[in-house]
């Protein structure tokens, strides 16, 4: 069976800059996948690259058996592939309902189902009792959380979340985690994105690391963690062990 | 009284009472003035209704809906005066005609974002001004002056067939309150179809819906369509009303201007603002307008103005707001408690407790 997403060779170019540079991966169906990397190696690019945000400069990137390179967001959506934002964008003027009904309505036309299916997932992802508080009168943590319930409504095959855990205590992040393992349980694939290398960690089965728009490393967690490029790219290369990986 | 006026049955009681009285109220009047200026509140209710389906629920500021306005009026006119085609078939063409010229203008328009969004309208109205103004098939700056139905004595009278009513001016109010029944109508089901929250979800943040799927550019459109398909058919009624249309009177900046400062006093983005703005502010200039404005002096522009400022400063969400504003402090003097029912948190920590 073909993997559930798969990039090959994903570059992205702003002007002079390389954003992305031939950026291969590949997430199996049912895999919790770690994106990690410093601030600025590319990784939110990605993100809109393949939710349709830009249209990548080159390269192919295939979900579930269709090209999608160069899709228009909703259509990315409807295929199966829904996103959160690094920078929260709930609705403010909205009630916390209605925020996750406008996810579920991508898969009915009833306003009755929505709300249904809406109350449902607020209910999975513990926001029943916000449920109508407007967005803008939600904590940092419960608009995050409001995030990842509306991509949730819309019913993903592949759920990309970029830096849920920013900004949360480790109290809230140690729920994050719970909810992140419950919602792959309930058969939705996850890709995360996150810079903080110690909550994708314990998570992931695979972890990809970028730096600089490329693909520096992936594998297992614990093989990243040692990975000589990992640690030269997070630390600075005064860092790199002296028996030094490929380059 | 014990019913929650905000109760759904409550609402529908209000509704229905305030219908009833709408239709019994020539009954009290007659045919005088004040029959007059509630035709014009029920004729602004309605297009404000229609502005606020794109400008209220979508956030998409026109200021040309005026354009629309009078495509109606001249679509039902043109086809009056030169085919003797009834107004009746000639409002739902009008209505056609408009949303498809909303539909292909407005498409590079919702390009533009914000002022510039509204700057295009206004300049869209304009347009259409000078150019019915000089176009000799409409009859140009001279506009088209509808005959009347006559009787076999000659004598004008009244006609359900052609919309004209000269004996008694009770009808044009009971078309009016139809039209404006309507346009309510449109806009709550509006509102509560998943039309109504794309609408909403666009207005808060276009980028988010997209990520979830909502189609924005074709919904936008879908709400043009309507609002100028609604406003249109208004456009037929004021032609017949006033059996007299040129560009000036169905197509000028005003008109766009006061139909959006109706819908915008009275509470954008809800069913009731629009219609809450047009019985306080149509009246208002009316009364202004009868009282003070045959001095010479323009000192009912000047109260007139003078009253929308107030409005603006101490209420700028809306005379709709004025009632939340007493709600909120009934509820600041009970006692707390109603907060503590919030559901627990089963997977994810405790919910934030601002409020």
């Amino acid at each position: 069976m073909p993997a559930l997403l798969e990039l090959d060779a994903v570059s992205k170019r702003f002007g002079g800059l390389d954003a992305n540079r031939d950026v291969s991966l590949v997430v199996e169906e049912g895999q919790i996948v770690g994106l990690i990397g410093p601030n600025g190696a590319g990784k939110t690019t990605l993100f809109n690259c393949v939710s349709g945000f830009f249209p990548p400069t080159s390269g192919s990137i295939r979900f579930a058996g269709n090209e999608i390179a160069g899709w228009a967001p909703e259509r990315v959506l409807r295929a199966g592939l829904a996103r959160t934002f690094q920078v929260v964008r709930t609705f403010p003027e909205m009630t916390v309902l209605d925020n996750v009904m406008i996810g579920a309505f991508a898969r009915t036309n009833r306003a009755g189902e929505a709300r249904a299916r809406a109350a449902e997932l607020l209910a999975f992802t513990g926001l029943a009792g916000r449920a109508h508080a407007r967005g803008a009168d939600l904590t940092i943590a419960d608009k995050k959380r409001l995030e990842l319930t509306r991509a949730l409504a819309t019913q993903p095959r592949l759920l990309m979340l970029d830096e849920v855990m920013a900004g949360l205590n480790p109290a809230e992040r140690a729920q994050a985690v719970t909810l992140i393992r419950a919602i792959r349980d309930r058969g939705t694939t996850v890709l995360l994105v996150e810079h903080v290398m110690e909550v994708v960690m314990p998570i992931s089965d695979h972890v990809v690391v970028l730096d600089s728009g490329r693909k520096i490393a992936e594998g297992p967690p614990r093989t990243i963690v040692r990975d000589p490029n990992v640690i030269a790219a997070y630390l600075g290369e005064k860092y790199r062990p002296r028996d030094e990986g490929t380059a | 009284m014990n019913v929650d006026l905000r109760s759904r049955t409550g609402r529908w009681l209000v509704a229905a009472v305030a219908l009833v009285a709408l239709v019994l109220f020539p009954l009290f009047v007659g045919g005088g003035s004040w029959l007059n200026t509630a035709v014009l509140v029920l004729l602004y209710a309605g297009l404000a209704q229609a502005w606020n389906i794109l400008g209220g629920f979508a956030g998409q500021v026109s200021l040309g809906n005026a354009a629309f306005f009078g495509i109606g009026a001249y679509t039902s006119t043109v086809l009056l005066d030169r085919w003797n085609v009834s107004p009746w078939l000639g409002m739902p063409v009008g209505a056609i005609v408009a949303a498809a010229f909303a539909v292909a203008v407005f498409f590079p328009f919702f390009r533009l974002g914000g002022h510039y969004f509204a700057i295009a309208t206004i300049a869209l109205a304009e347009i259409l001004l000078i150019l019915f103004t000089n176009w000799a098939f409409v009859r140009g700056a001279r506009g088209i002056t509808i005959p009347f139905v006559r009787g076999p004595d000659r004598r004008p009278t009244d006609s359900w067939a052609f919309l004209q009513f000269n004996e008694s001016r009770v009808p044009y109010y009971y078309v009016v309150l139809g039209l404006a029944v309507l346009a309510v109508a449109t806009a709550v089901v509006v509102e509560r179809s998943k039309l109504g929250y794309y609408l909403r979800a666009i207005k808060n943040d276009q980028q988010a819906a997209r990520s979830l799927g909502v189609p924005v550019l074709r919904y936008k459109l879908i709400a043009v369509a309507i609002s100028a398909a609604v406003t249109a058919a208004f456009g037929t009624f004021y032609a017949q009303y006033l059996l007299f249309i040129d560009p000036e009177t169905t197509m000028r900046l005003e008109l766009s201007v006061l139909i959006a400062l109706v819908a915008i006093l009275g509470g954008v983005g809800t069913v009731v603002g629009p219609l809450l703005g047009a019985l306080v502010l149509i009246p208002l200039s009316e009364v202004t307008r009868s009282q003070l404005a045959g001095s010479g002096n323009t000192l009912d522009l000047v109260l007139y103005g003078g009253l929308i400022m107030l409005i603006a400063a101490f209420q700028p969400n809306g005379l709709v707001a004025i009632g939340d504003r007493f709600r909120r402090r009934r509820e600041a003097v009970r006692p707390a408690g109603d907060e503590t029912e919030r559901g627990e948190a089963p997977l994810v920590g405790a919910p934030g407790t601002r409020n």
